[in-house]
């Protein structure tokens, strides 16, 4: 699997998906002036917009990486020499998310770095009310990464079914949307005016809820942006949520790719 | 040749593209207000929308207001043909709080223009105390509430409250009694005067100042008449029917100027007003009433 881990990889750098990166990260460079066009809170909208750009091209990587690594392998045939090797075809598939999950952590920690960096400078130039909270800040591109990585496995198990791009690249997507959302519906339907909803609808709601991924666990942005505390019993049960669900996933992409027919 | 083509058609496309532009720019820069400032969906629909970037959409929709407001405010006031639609900016800074109730510069923004000119006072302060309860450290919010409490809404008791939490939050005792004593002895404009000047002091924006800044120098014309009145009365025993009388009589050096373009006026019980009702919008009126 250590193989299979290295050749994404090399992969991914070979297709200079790095310098991509660096090149978007130039925006970086404009996030202070554009800062300052806030009346009352500079550097609570440089964290803002920081966290918004690590978060965006992390969501690109993980929709793209995750979702063309297997279905490229699959359209160029590589995957009957890979699969010839005495490698097992869950061994594969997980290698293939482990090296894009790696690949991901690695680079929400080079943006995270330029992040932290612009939020110093403009911190220094416009004292916010409140300290930054440096830590909060930290924990809020960690979990980020953590989200994608989840995303990362719904991309695979999507590769697993399907023998084009489009559902692995346009379900991931769908997930994102839809698992920023379960906790917002799942508030509202069990709110005063939710329970006006017939009861059929709110019990969908429910499983649905239960069923699919829960992203905003991991949106600690309110809290690095404002300084507002970070519970820290919330990011042990998150940190064992995307332990057990992303698990799960792979499991299942594994199971389904295992008993693929390759043609 | 074919390279020839090529370059043909490439030469013939920019001279089209430049062409095109100069309509192009003029047509995007004169779209209606309503287009340019854009349908902000419900707050709830664009909560959903927004997915995992709520504060980065609801500064990008404070920005949008924010620009429109400077774009218009910062122009000659004789050069704005059309006034600020300003019950728009109101809904955009509302939606904008709902997706983040945190965003400090919704609330400056609402405080420092919309307040003034779109006149709701419950709702702007239903809206600060529905910040406060997420900016709990934030004594800026108490503060625009109790001012208008005091200034707007005339509930002294609630105003009292409010600066009550500013001294809890600022660790200043000596500011309540302060406050309270003010509001009890200081008048109207005055109250206003202090306020505003305070305002403009920490206005970053330009746009943003030039509106305090404007509206410092109504208040500030208006309290000369004020004192100009109270004298005429305390001598002369009754209260002069019009702002020249003041002037032919001494108490006041020349005829005030409304930064608004309208025109002060003492009402029947001796309130100073304009014809401007101190906003651009009606200044604008008061000027084609005039022609």
């Amino acid at each position: 699997m250590n193989s299979i881990i290295g050749v994404t990889l090399k992969g991914i750098f070979r297709d200079r998906v790095f310098q991509g990166i660096l090149t978007a990260a130039l925006a970086f460079l404009a996030i202070p002036s554009v800062a300052t066009l806030s009346m009352r809170q500079v550097t609570e909208l440089s964290i803002t917009l920081s966290l918004s750009l690590v978060s965006f091209i992390l969501l690109l990587l993980a929709v793209f990486l995750g979702g063309t690594s297997l279905w490229k392998d699959i359209e160029r045939r590589y995957t009957f020499s890979v699969l010839s090797l005495p490698v097992t075809r869950s061994g594969y598939l997980f290698g293939r998310f482990a090296g894009i999950a790696i690949f991901l952590v690695l680079a929400a920690a080079v943006l995270g770095c330029a992040a932290l960096l612009v939020v110093a400078f403009v911190s220094g130039g416009y004292p916010p009310d409140r300290p930054v909270a440096w830590g909060a800040l930290v924990a809020a591109i960690g979990f980020d990464a953590l989200k994608y990585i989840l995303l990362v496995a719904f991309a695979v198990l999507f590769s697993s079914v399907s023998t084009s791009f489009f559902l692995p690249i346009f379900g991931t997507i769908a997930i994102f949307l839809v698992g920023g959302a379960t906790q917002q519906v799942y508030d509202y339907v069990h709110s005063a005016t939710g329970q006006t909803l017939p009861p059929q609808l709110r019990q969908l709601a429910s499983v649905l809820y239960y069923a699919l991924p829960n992203f905003s666990a991991f949106d600690l942005k309110v809290n690095a942006i404002y300084a507002l505390p970070v519970a820290g019993r919330g990011l042990l049960l998150t940190g064992g949520y995307f332990l057990i669900y992303s698990s799960f996933v792979l499991v299942a992409a594994a199971a389904i790719f295992s008993r693929r027919e390759m043609k | 040749m074919k390279l020839r083509y090529h370059f043909f058609s490439l030469a013939l496309l920019l001279a089209l593209y430049l062409a095109f532009l100069a309509p192009f720019t003029a047509f995007m820069h004169n779209k209606p207000v309503a287009e340019k400032l854009g349908i902000i969906p419900r707050a709830e629909v664009l909560q959903y929308l927004s997915a995992d970037q709520k504060q980065l959409v609801a500064a990008s929709v404070v920005a949008k207001v924010v620009l429109y407001f400077g774009g218009m405010f910062m122009k000659n006031p004789a050069e704005i043909t059309e006034p600020p639609d300003f019950p728009a900016m109101s809904r955009t800074i509302h939606a904008a709080l709902k997706v983040d109730p945190y965003n400090m510069d919704g609330y400056y923004f609402a405080q420092a223009v919309l307040v003034w000119d779109v006149k709701q006072y419950k709702i702007a302060n239903d809206l600060l105390e529905y910040g406060m309860k997420y900016r709990t450290w934030d004594w800026s919010l108490p503060n625009f509430a109790g001012f208008n409490y005091a200034y707007f809404l005339k509930d002294y008791n609630k105003a009292a409250q409010m600066y009550q939490r500013v001294a809890e939050l600022t660790g200043n005792a000596a500011s309540i009694s302060l406050a309270g004593r003010y509001l009890q002895q200081a008048g109207k404009t005055e109250l206003a005067i202090t306020y505003l000047s305070e305002m403009a002091k920490g206005a970053r924006d330009p746009a943003i100042r030039k509106n305090f800044q404007i509206r410092l120098q109504a208040f500030r014309e208006v309290l000369e008449v004020e004192k100009a009145r109270d004298r005429f009365k305390a001598e002369r025993g009754a209260l002069p029917a019009r702002i020249e009388e003041l002037v032919a009589a001494g108490y006041l050096t020349e005829l005030p100027v409304d930064p608004y373009g309208g025109t002060f006026y003492l009402e029947g019980d001796g309130t100073v007003a304009t014809t401007s009702k101190f906003s651009i919008a009606g200044g604008e009126q008061a000027r084609k009433k005039g022609k």
